[in-house]
C-alpha cells in the first residue's frame, strides 16, 4: 500500500488556444507523500492541479488520480479505465470520470473560496451538501476536522471576521470534509503569518502521516523543505523532481559556499563579484551571499584573493539557491 | 451523480443567506416594488386635467358662449378670459396659459348662415407632455361642440358621444399600474440574477462550488430560486396594491396572468444568469443588466411609449423582446379580461424567448464550466 502510485500523470498537455500552459509533463505521487510543486507565477502550477481535480480537461495525456483514470487522446473524449489502476469505468465521457474524481479529492485553491458572509457552521453546511454526506456522517466528520484543526471558534462566527490563518485552516477542513484520499492544496500559505504557517504544515504533516496524500504548491522555502519529493516547473515543463536534498545536489553539482563579508561592500564591487570568474553563481542571502565554485583550477588560484574580502565557509545550498538558479535561471 | 434536489436546495439555502445579509440585494428586492408603486401610482399622473386656457370671445354670442362653456365644463380647461386676441397670444407666449382660444366676431353668423363657424386653438408647442392630450381632448370637445352648436341652429337629430371601453375615465393608474410589474421585475430578475454568478467568479467561490460534485444544472436552478421567490412576492404586493389601494380592476384569468408572470420571470432571470456568465464581473454585469433588461422594458415594452406610433424599425424590433409581449398580458390580463387563446400570440412569443434564453444559459454555463 505505501508505494501505491495515487496521482499519475503521462505527458499531461494543456493548451488555452495558442498558450502552451502545461507542456507534455509525466509524474507520480505515492499514497502518504507530501509532493511540493515549486514554479513561478505563470509556470502551470495551478493548471496542472486543476486537471488532477477534475476541473479542467486536459488537451491530451493520461491522468490516473485516486484510481480513476482517463485518457485524451487527440479527440475525441472518451473515458478509459486500466486494469492495474483498478476502477473500471464504463464509457461516459469526461464528465463522469471528472464527477468521480471530485468525490475522491480534496481542493483548496490559490484564492480563498469560502463564503464571507457564511457563518463557519453555514459553510461547512453548504459544502456536505454538496457531497450529499449523510447528516450523521457530516456531523461525526466535522467534529473530527474541528477538533483536527484545532478551532476554538464558534460555528456561529461569520468567516469573513475571522483572522487569516483560522480562514486557512478552516478552508482546510472544508477541503476534507469529504474525506478525501488526496488533497491538492495551492498555495494554502499565501497571505498567513508566520505562525499560522507552521500551525498551516503542522497539519499537513498529519495529513500525510495518516495515509493521506498532500499535493502542494508554495512559494515559501521553508515550507518546500518539508516536503518529501518536489517538482519545479518553469514554462509549462517540469524541469526537475526530487527530494529536497537530491534537488540541491542536481541542481549544484559543484560545491557551494556562504560568504560572509569582513566589511561592507560597495556596489561595484557586489557587481564585480556577480560576474566573477571564479563564480557559477553569486547571490545575496540575507546580509550574506551564496557563491557556487565555477571549478576547481579557477577557485583554487581565486579564492586567496576572496578570504581575505570574506570569511568562507562550505555549506549546502538552500533550496532558495535552488530555485533561483533552477526557475530563475541566474547565476 | 445524477441531477439532485438536495444540492439544488443546498445552494438555494447558500443564496438566501446572501439575499439576507446583503443591504443592497434586500432593498433592490423589497424597497424598489415600493418605491416604483409610489412614483408611478401616486406622483406621476398621465392625465392632464386644470389645463390654463386663456379665451378671447370677441362674438359674445349664444354659439360662442357654448363652444366657451363646453371647453370649461370638460374639466380638463380652467378658462380665464382675456379682452382681445394680441392678449391671448401674449397669455400664452408668457406662459401664463398653455392654450389659447379665439373666437372670432363672425362665429354665430357664419353658422347662422350655414358656414362653418370658425375658432382658433393656440397651444403651447414647447411642452410636448400637454399638447398631445389636449390634442386628444380637443377632438372630443369639438365633436360635442359642433353637435351642441348644430343643435342650436338646424336641430340635428343625431348626437354624438365618446365613450372609452375597459377604462372609462381614462384613469391612467389603470393602464400604468399592471405595465410596472413588468419594469419592476426587469429590475429584480435580470439584476439580481445578473450579480450572482458574477460574484462567485469573482470572490473565487465558483472554484470552490467546482470542485464538488454539483452539477452546473443544479447551480443554475439553486441560484435561480431565492430571487423567484423574491419576484413572486413583488408581483403579489404589486398586484394587491393595484387591486385595493389604486382600484385597478382585475377582469381576467388569474391563472393566465400567473402564467405569463412565471414565463416573464424565467425568460429575465435566464438572461440575467446569461450575462453574468458572459462578463464574470458585478459592475459590468450591472451595467449590462440595466442596458439590456431596464431600459427596454421601460422604453420599448409600451410602457411609457405607445408601441403602435413607434417607428416601422423599432416596432419589428419590440418583438423580440418578451418585455412587450408580457406588457400585453399584464395590460390585457388586468383591463380586457382576456382569456388564454386571446393572448395566444403573446403567449406563444413569450414561451419561445423563454425556452430560447433558458437554453443559451443552460449551455454558456455548461460551457464556461469546462
Amino acid at each position: 500500500m505505501e508505494d501505491e502510485v495515487v496521482v499519475e500523470a503521462k505527458q499531461l498537455l494543456v493548451r488555452y488556444g495558442d498558450f502552451t500552459a502545461v507542456d507534455h509533463i509525466s509524474f507520480a505521487v505515492r499514497r502518504g507523500e507530501i509532493y511540493g510543486f515549486l514554479g513561478a507565477n505563470g509556470a502551470g502550477k495551478t493548471t496542472t492541479i486543476r486537471v488532477l481535480c477534475g476541473l479542467l480537461p486536459p488537451t491530451s495525456g493520461d491522468v490516473r488520480v485516486a484510481g480513476i483514470g482517463y485518457r485524451q487522446d487527440e479527440a475525441p473524449l472518451k473515458a478509459v479505465a486500466r486494469p492495474p489502476w483498478g476502477m473500471r469505468i464504463s464509457a461516459g465521457g469526461y464528465e463522469r470520470v471528472e464527477r468521480t474524481i471530485k468525490t475522491k479529492v480534496g481542493y483548496m485553491s490559490q484564492k480563498f473560496t469560502l463564503y464571507n458572509d457564511l457563518t463557519v457552521g453555514e459553510n461547512l453546511d453548504f459544502i456536505a451538501s454538496l457531497h450529499k454526506m449523510a447528516p450523521a456522517v457530516y456531523r461525526r466528520r466535522r467534529q473530527e476536522l474541528l477538533e483536527f484543526i484545532s478551532f476554538k471558534k464558534n460555528l456561529g462566527d461569520m468567516v469573513g471576521e475571522l483572522s487569516g490563518g483560522i480562514k486557512q485552516q478552516v478552508s482546510l477542513a472544508a477541503a476534507m470534509l469529504h474525506d478525501p484520499e488526496i488533497v491538492f492544496l495551492d498555495e494554502p500559505t499565501a497571505g498567513v503569518t508566520p505562525a499560522g504557517r507552521l500551525r498551516f504544515w503542522k497539519l499537513i504533516r498529519r495529513l500525510a502521516e495518516n495515509g493521506k496524500t498532500v499535493f502542494v504548491t508554495t512559494h515559501y522555502m521553508d515550507e518546500a523543505e518539508q516536503c518529501g519529493r518536489i517538482a519545479l516547473m518553469r514554462d509549462g515543463r517540469l524541469i526537475a523532481e526530487d527530494s529536497p536534498a537530491g534537488l540541491k545536489k542536481l541542481i549544484f553539482p559543484e560545491p557551494v559556499f556562504e560568504f560572509d563579508p569582513i566589511k561592507p561592500l560597495s556596489f561595484s564591487e557586489l557587481k564585480s563579484f556577480e560576474t566573477h570568474e571564479a563564480f557559477s553563481f553569486f547571490q545575496p542571502y540575507g546580509h550574506r551571499f551564496h557563491a557556487a565554485a565555477a571549478n576547481a583550477e579557477v577557485w583554487a588560484r581565486r579564492a586567496p584573493d576572496l578570504r581575505t574580502i570574506f570569511s568562507i565557509r562550505p555549506i549546502a545550498p538552500s533550496l532558495e539557491d535552488v530555485f533561483i538558479r533552477a526557475i530563475e535561471g541566474r547565476r | 451523480m445524477s441531477f439532485s434536489w438536495i444540492r439544488v436546495g443546498a445552494v438555494a439555502r447558500k443564496e438566501w443567506y446572501h439575499v439576507r445579509r446583503d443591504p443592497f440585494t434586500m432593498a433592490v428586492g423589497l424597497a424598489l416594488p415600493l418605491i416604483m408603486v409610489v412614483i408611478y401610482g401616486v406622483a406621476i399622473d398621465f392625465i392632464i386635467k386644470d389645463v390654463s386656457l386663456a379665451v378671447s370671445d370677441s362674438d359674445h354670442s349664444q354659439a360662442s358662449r357654448r363652444l366657451i362653456d363646453t371647453f370649461v365644463s370638460s374639466n380638463y380647461f380652467r378658462g380665464r378670459s382675456v379682452p382681445n386676441p394680441a392678449s391671448a397670444m401674449t397669455a400664452v407666449v408668457s406662459g401664463d396659459a398653455k392654450a389659447a382660444l379665439i373666437i372670432p366676431p363672425t362665429f354665430e353668423r357664419d353658422l347662422l348662415a350655414g358656414r362653418s363657424g370658425q375658432a382658433q386653438i393656440l397651444l403651447d408647442g414647447c411642452d410636448n407632455s400637454t399638447v398631445t392630450p389636449v390634442l386628444s381632448y380637443l377632438d372630443t370637445i369639438e365633436a360635442i361642440a359642433s353637435s351642441k352648436l348644430a343643435g342650436a341652429t338646424n336641430d340635428l337629430p343625431y348626437d354624438l358621444r365618446v365613450r372609452y371601453l375597459f377604462n372609462p375615465e381614462l384613469n391612467s393608474r389603470w393602464f400604468t399600474i399592471p405595465g410596472l410589474i413588468v419594469v419592476i421585475m426587469a429590475i429584480l430578475a435580470v439584476f439580481l440574477t445578473a450579480l450572482t454568478v458574477a460574484r462567485e467568479w469573482e470572490n473565487g467561490s465558483m472554484e470552490l462550488l467546482l470542485s464538488t460534485p454539483v452539477h452546473p444544472i443544479e447551480i443554475i436552478i439553486g441560484k435561480a430560486v431565492p430571487y423567484a421567490g423574491m419576484g413572486a412576492i413583488a408581483i403579489a404586493f404589486v398586484y394587491i396594491v393595484a387591486r385595493f389601494a389604486f382600484g385597478v380592476p382585475f377582469a381576467g384569468h388569474l391563472w393566465v396572468f400567473a402564467l405569463g408572470c412565471a414565463l416573464f420571470l424565467v425568460t429575465y432571470q435566464a438572461q440575467g444568469l446569461l450575462i453574468s456568465i458572459a462578463t464574470r464581473n458585478q459592475a459590468v454585469a450591472m451595467q449590462v443588466a440595466m442596458i439590456s433588461g431596464m431600459v427596454p422594458s421601460n422604453l420599448l415594452s409600451g410602457f411609457v411609449f405607445p408601441i403602435a406610433s413607434m417607428p416601422r424599425f423599432f416596432w419589428y424590433f419590440t418583438m423580440l423582446l418578451p418585455a412587450r409581449w408580457f406588457m400585453t398580458i399584464a395590460r390585457f390580463s388586468f383591463l380586457e379580461g382576456s382569456n388564454f387563446s386571446q393572448l395566444g400570440v403573446s403567449f406563444l412569443a413569450l414561451g419561445l424567448s423563454c425556452a430560447v434564453m433558458t437554453a443559451l444559459a443552460v449551455r454558456a454555463f455548461k460551457r464556461t464550466l469546462e
